[in-house]
């Protein structure tokens, strides 16, 4: 097992994201067993929706985390920039792909509100992205006169519903999980920008010591708020990849995907006080809690059964992280 | 001065590493103020935890009122009698100034915490003791001065018979000073044996009937206050011998150009006007006791708190400096005297903390370079002769001195001229600390300039060409090292004006 734990390759991946993908694994065989439904591939497609706009949140977070921070507007925001989208759409009728960009300059407002509280403001992280939380959720509705928007089906007699073919497309009449490739790509920018960048540096540098970090003559603020600005756009991302999974959104909701994103992050290993974040473990996460929820349902449980054992992996995952950081010390 | 209350004797207390207390005695009467007077380090707070039992002595005896006793935690010794006003004041600003006095044994009608009973008993104290407090007030919305009287009331209702004072002054006013001791000679009226910690020589001469020295962790003495003088006393605290070669003469170049002129900084009590200037390839001692505004007066200058008012010049120019981005962009590189907190990011690389403070110019684009930046930190590993596996190690893994090289390199990637090493080998071994004094000397033989904050009298006469003394916020000497000596350092950092 020692020799397995030091091997050069097991230390590259990280020996907890390995075991995370065990988990991973022992779960879709776990589920297989009981339903084998589970060894269709439309029921994977099926999970896979659920994979994708969380996992846009969850990169975002990601970032936000790796500053010591916390950010709990992530899901109303996705479902903020959703509907103020759709409503662009469906009643003003602006073209398909003003819209989507409307969904990203959302979040990424939001995103520069938060940070700015933050980094500028001295908000707590906490706090202030509750406020925007419920700011999201209010003007979402406001916006939508609390009526429910439906984005265009993919049999649009206009064409419209071209959009979810950002996760889905047919080839010759096999469906291919084009989501699944554009979130690979964005999670690959993603580990670049926190490994390879100046952004990624100093945000998990601050994370760790913030003021060792300022007293080197650096600008703290800044790096802070590209975080925040960073959560928010992928949330407008993650709305995209919402739409386009099951069109309808409600409004006034979301916050229950603040908790599946930062459960994911924190599964996978990025430290909830900040200065250590993995971008691999979170999406892995993702995939975890995605398979989880799909599983669950597919077995006919209630909902509450996914948190129940949601709740259980990230107490682990935790516990992992504070015995490891002790014996360090 | 009556019978004697308090006797320690040949206390001894070894920490791993140092000898901190070699064989004290300390004799404390009652009605007497009892000064205890020495360096920073000189072993008083140390001595005085040992009295209260926040620290056990390897030998040696305490006795009090005639007994022989040992506390094992500052409870008992309260309960006993021995309180200490700390110097920190721990209270709870939140709660009124009774329920401040009365914490941990609240007045109860059954269940319940019966507060206008405890406001009543803490009046009563405060009449006492002639101190106009309401007792229904929050204790944050008083001053350090009526706070910390209210520290003495909790004193007196702990029926205390001796009181030490930990460095009670410090924070206070004139007026609030006055007042404490009004106070402190109604206590000692009243038979109470009072222990008085402080550097204000003045004070010793106004306030106390006898001095105890102590220097490097030893007992050196005890005066009578009145029958000594203020020379007398300095030199009992700084009569060591110096081991290390002092420097005897300044190695700047008469000519050197200023490379910084400070002029009339202030920010707050701890920094108040202060100018001085520094030369290229000069180290500029600051000397002075704790709590003299050394560092804050650092960190006004670094941007790394706010400043009032004062002027900046590099190399002749005026500089607006608002915040350590500023600083860093004129040239200054500052080393914390908290290397932890403030120098390194100790969950991160040597690598990394050595680009720190120069990231941009180890770009490709907008992508870290980071064969370069292992390389440039490789090379600061072997000029500065850090002990560290490799520059992918994580600084948490190195050693105290190592650590040190770290920040130092930071600064010298960054290719500053001007650095402020704040107490460079505090917690360092002796080992390193030489290196690091050698490392001092070569970078300001190849033109840098050094400002030199330190607490240890040895290191300030052997590496500074100058020295600037400081005591309470405010300059109060400027010595030339060719003229500098223990004594007139230490008179200057005691002198108050």
């Amino acid at each position: 097992m020692e020799n397995f734990k030091n091997s050069p390759l097991v230390k590259k991946i990280g020996f907890n994201r390995i075991v995370l993908c065990g988990v991973l694994l022992l779960m879709y065989i776990i589920f297989a067993i009981v339903s084998p439904t589970f060894l269709s591939y439309s029921r994977i497609l099926s999970a896979l929706n659920y994979a994708y706009f969380l996992g846009f949140l969850a990169l975002g977070v990601t970032f936000v985390i790796a500053t010591g921070g916390i950010d709990f507007s992530i899901g109303p925001v996705m479902f903020c920039a959703a509907l103020m989208g759709g409503r662009l759409l469906v009643k003003d009728g602006v073209p398909v792909i003003v819209a989507l960009l409307a969904c990203l300059l959302v979040g990424f407002v939001f995103g520069v509100i938060n940070g700015y509280l933050v980094a500028y403001m001295g908000l707590p992280s906490f706090i202030s992205s509750m406020a925007l939380m419920m700011l999201a959720k209010g003007v979402g509705s406001v916006f939508t006169q609390t009526q429910s928007i439906s984005w265009p089906q993919g049999t649009d007699p206009n064409g419209l519903g071209w959009f979810r073919n950002l996760i889905k497309m047919k080839v010759g009449g096999v469906d291919i999980p084009t989501g699944l490739i554009w979130l690979l790509i964005v999670a690959v920018i993603c580990a670049i920008i926190l490994n390879n960048t100046k952004i990624g540096r100093y945000i998990l540098c601050l994370g760790s010591n913030k003021e060792a970090v300022r007293l080197s003559g650096v600008n703290v603020k800044k790096w802070e708020m590209i975080a925040f600005i960073i959560s928010g756009t992928l949330a407008g991302m993650a709305a995209i990849a919402y739409v386009s999974a099951y069109t309808t959104v409600t409004p006034s909701g979301g916050d229950i995907f603040n908790n599946d994103a930062i459960a994911s992050c924190v599964m996978g290993g990025t430290s909830m006080s900040g200065g250590l974040a993995s971008i691999g473990g979170s999406i892995i996460g993702v995939m975890i809690i995605s398979l989880l929820q799909e599983g669950i349902l597919a077995m006919g449980f209630q909902k509450d059964y996914q948190y129940i054992i949601t709740g259980i992996i990230v107490l682990l995952a935790v516990f992992a992280d504070v015995r490891s950081r002790r014996r360090k010390n | 001065m009556g019978e004697v209350i308090l006797t320690m004797k040949g206390i001894d207390k070894s920490f791993p590493g140092v000898h901190a207390l070699d064989h004290v005695d300390l004799e404390v009467r009652k009605g007497e103020v009892h000064a205890l007077m020495g360096e920073n380090g000189a072993g008083k707070s140390t001595l005085m935890k040992v009295l209260t039992g926040i620290y056990s002595k390897d030998s040696g005896t305490i006795t009090y009122e005639g007994k022989e006793v040992e506390f094992t935690n500052p409870r008992e010794a309260q309960a006993a009698g021995i309180v200490i006003v700390h110097q920190e004041l721990n209270m709870m600003n939140h709660l009124t100034v009774a329920q401040n006095i009365f914490i941990g044994r609240e007045m109860m009608s059954g269940k319940l915490i019966n507060d206008s009973k405890m406001n009543e008993e803490a009046k009563k104290l405060f009449r006492q003791l002639n101190i106009d407090i309401d007792p229904t007030e929050k204790m944050g919305n008083l001053t350090v001065g009526k706070q910390q009287m209210c520290e003495i009331a909790k004193a007196i209702s702990h029926e205390a018979k001796v009181i030490v004072f930990d460095e009670p002054s410090a924070a206070l006013t004139e007026a609030e000073i006055d007042e404490l001791f009004k106070i402190i000679r109604d206590l000692r009226d009243k038979q109470l044996g009072i222990v008085y910690i402080s550097h204000r020589m003045d004070e010793i001469k106004v306030i106390t009937d006898r001095v105890t020295v102590m220097r490097d962790g030893g007992y050196v003495g005890t005066l009578i206050t009145k029958d000594s003088t203020k020379d007398d006393i300095i030199n009992m605290m700084v009569g060591r011998v110096i081991y290390e070669d002092p420097k005897t003469e300044s190695t700047v170049a008469p000519d050197a150009p200023v490379v910084l002129k400070v002029e009339h900084l202030n920010a707050g009590k701890m920094v108040q006007d202060v100018s001085f200037e520094l030369h290229k390839g000069e180290i500029l001692g600051f000397s002075g006791l704790m709590g003299a505004g050394r560092t804050e007066t650092a960190r006004a200058l670094f941007g790394a708190d706010p400043k009032e008012s004062g002027e900046i010049y590099v190399n002749g120019k005026k500089v607006d400096i608002k915040s350590p981005m500023d600083a860093v962009k004129c040239g200054i590189g500052y080393l914390s005297e908290d290397r932890k907190r403030y120098g390194i990011v100790v969950a991160k690389s040597v690598a990394e903390n050595s680009t720190m403070a120069s990231l941009e110019n180890f770009m490709s684009g907008i992508f870290i370079n980071k064969k370069k930046e292992a390389k440039i930190a490789q090379e600061y590993v072997e000029s500065l002769k850090t002990k560290t596996p490799g520059v992918d190690q994580l600084v948490v893994n190195l050693s105290g001195g190592n650590q040190q090289k770290v920040v130092i390199a930071k600064w010298l990637v960054r290719n500053c001229d001007i650095l402020i090493f704040d107490e460079p080998t505090r917690g360092i071994d002796v080992g390193a600390k030489s290196e690091i004094y050698h490392l001092m000397n070569e970078l300001v033989a190849e033109g840098k300039s050094i400002i030199m904050i330190s607490s240890e009298m040895t290191e300030i006469l052997r590496m500074s060409d100058r020295i600037v003394v400081m005591c309470e916020g405010k300059k109060t000497g400027e010595i030339d090292i060719s003229e500098a000596t223990q004594e007139n350092i230490m008179h200057a950092a005691t002198l108050r004006n």
